[in-house]
């Protein structure tokens, strides 16, 4: 049972560091654009009305 | 001796500091109303929203509690991970309760309930989460504070002074751009976080090897370290646990919840539940692996946290029994008038032992340059914490619990404020009670107990709120009495001298079942005994 639960953390383990190396690369160029793209949107929407 | 230098690493440090600052205090001009405050305007997309999540949900105390698992229990300790990935899996996928969620277009969970169960029940409800909420982020400050010391080889004499420059740093850009800060700033540090969290665990896999790393585990752990219920301090209870608490913390976490409600729509914020789900898994499993190496290099030494004064201080038989103990439980064969001559400072560092293990480890494991990178990581990780923490209950004592006291809504710039007044305050709570609490025994059960405050009332309303027409107020307050009875009690008799021991009996895992339990017996009666009204 053991050398079973080995494979499945030695896996897991490597899954973790592929997964997430991957999606680190993804959202750090993705990310960018988004934060581009929500600062515009929120510069275009006009200011709310003075309020007494 | 740590291999940290202040003119290579500290300059990485700084560069990553000023570069946050920077991209914190540019937005806040953008801050207009108070829906840009609190939620981004609901203008987060998919990437940003993943990014926002996966950079809050991982703070030092994760890094800290998760390598404490793994060093206490080996691999075995990374189920909360994969638990809480599963739920959140799930939840994304099906849309449950999340579709009506985003949909009703609120901004704090009380206000839905407001909709379903009426005034008193947001009240409550808000007070509930913000107890719970503020009781867990309590010790973050504290322990990202023991960990900067400890990595960086300071004395530990300097945890107020880290503490305050780190609670300056978050509070300045959080108070100025609220959530619009705190998204592009968590951008910033999941970047920063992601490559530091990375290279040390290839660098400990390459170098500790795998090999020496499942010995270890096997050495200490045996089988308990790979099964989580072949394990005597996990189990059954700790399982079902926290499968629990991995539902309610998707459906009810505010942090959580705070990113699907400012989603674009519903449809984003469930591609972003799928998306980071697995980002759970990495959480519990990278610090997981780092406190496994910590047990590998290192071995158990809590008396290598004393000074020397301290140690040459304690009789010698408790020298002895605390060096033989077993992992994790430095006090567990002494009697209770031995523990009684162990000063309470003594107590503290001993008891802290297991905790602090990992970051000692990683002192002297890492080269200069990459400490400097592990070090602005895990500053990225805790700054990003510690500000949507702060910003998520703000919004709720500002949504909820102030609500009775508006007779109109107030205008924006009052309302931005009073937000930025409440954010200040919780960063003097955060100061006081880190610097004033003690956790007794393991870190991630007092977080769980103190969540599972709220989480387990706040998930058995979401889901009556959703889908039981039957549901009314008086099973809404029964549930939120009922579920939160549990966890205070447990967590004040701990402290109380004569009920210590029968407290012991009952595991931390337990009492937070019982409150789920109670929680949705709560609801379940209560809604039941609240006569139908007449149809005319």
């Amino acid at each position: 049972m053991n050398s079973d639960s080995h494979w499945l953390w030695h896996a897991l383990i490597w899954g973790v560091v592929l997964w997430y190396s991957t999606i680190t690369i993804w959202v750090a160029i993705r990310g960018a654009r988004d934060i581009r793209d929500m600062v515009k949107r929120l510069d275009e929407e006009p200011p709310p009305p003075p309020e007494s | 001796m740590t291999s940290f230098s202040w003119t290579i690493d500290g300059s990485i440090i700084g560069l990553y500091l000023l570069l946050t600052m920077a991209a914190g205090v540019w937005l806040r001009k953008r801050v207009r109303r108070v829906e840009d405050f609190l939620v981004a305007g609901r203008e987060m997309n998919l990437h940003l929203g993943i990014a926002s999540l996966a950079a809050t949900e991982f703070g030092v105390i994760t890094c800290m509690y998760a390598a404490q698992g793994g060093y206490t229990q080996g691999f075995a300790g990374a189920l909360p991970g994969i638990c809480q990935a599963l739920a959140m899996f799930a939840v994304g996928i099906s849309g449950f309760c999340v579709n009506r969620l985003r949909d009703s277009g609120v901004m704090t969970l009380p206000e839905l309930f407001e909709k379903r169960f009426g005034r008193f029940v947001r009240w409550l409800s808000g007070v509930v989460i913000v107890m719970g909420g503020l009781l867990n982020m309590g010790v973050f400050l504290k322990i990202g504070g023991q960990f900067l010391c400890m990595v960086t080889g300071l004395d530990l004499g300097h945890l107020v002074l880290i503490m305050t420059l780190l609670l300056i740093m978050v509070a300045v850009y959080t108070i100025l751009g609220g959530m619009l800060s705190v998204l592009v700033t968590d951008f910033l540090q999941f970047v920063v976080m992601s490559l530091g969290l990375l290279v040390v665990t290839v660098m400990i896999l390459s170098q500790v090897g795998w090999g020496r790393l499942v010995e270890t585990v096997e050495t200490h752990h045996g089988a308990g370290g790979f099964a989580p219920w072949a394990n005597p301090d996990t189990g059954w209870s700790f399982i079902v646990f926290q499968m629990l608490m991995g539902v309610a913390a998707t459906l009810t976490w505010q942090t959580v919840v705070s990113r699907l409600l400012a989603a674009k729509d519903a449809r984003t914020g469930r591609r972003v539940f799928t998306r980071t789900s697995f980002f759970f898994v990495c959480r519990w499993m990278i610090p997981g692996l780092w406190g496994i190496a910590a047990l590998a290099v290192i071995g158990w030494k809590p008396l290598e946290f004393l000074s020397s004064d301290e140690r040459a201080a304690l009789p010698a038989a408790i020298v002895q029994k605390v060096e033989a103990s077993e992992l994790g439980k430095p006090f567990a064969a002494l009697s209770a008038t031995e523990l009684v001559a162990v000063p309470p400072a003594v107590q503290s560092k001993l008891n802290d032992a297991a905790l602090n293990t990992m970051p000692k480890f990683l002192s002297t494991f890492l080269p200069v340059g990459l400490m400097g990178l592990l070090i602005a990581a895990m500053l990225a990780a805790d700054m990003s914490t510690d500000a949507s923490y702060m910003l998520s209950w703000g919004s709720v004592i500002y949504n909820d619990i102030l609500a009775p006291f508006r007779r109109s809504a107030w205008p924006h710039a009052r309302a931005i404020r009073w937000n930025r007044c409440i954010i200040a305050l919780i960063s003097v709570y955060l100061f006081t009670f880190g610097l004033l609490y003690e956790i007794q025994g393991n870190v991630w059960a007092y977080l769980a107990l103190t969540g599972s405050i709220y989480l387990s009332s706040m998930s058995v309303l979401l889901i009556a709120c959703c889908y039981w027409q039957r549901a009314n107020n008086w099973g809404a307050l029964a549930a939120i009495v009922c579920g939160a009875v549990v966890p205070v009690l447990h967590l004040s008799f701990e402290k109380i001298p004569s009920l210590a021991p029968m407290v012991a009996s009952i595991t931390k895992e337990q009492a937070g079942i019982a409150a789920f339990v109670a929680a949705a017996l709560g609801m379940i009666v209560g809604s039941l005994l609240k006569p139908r009204p007449q149809s005319a």
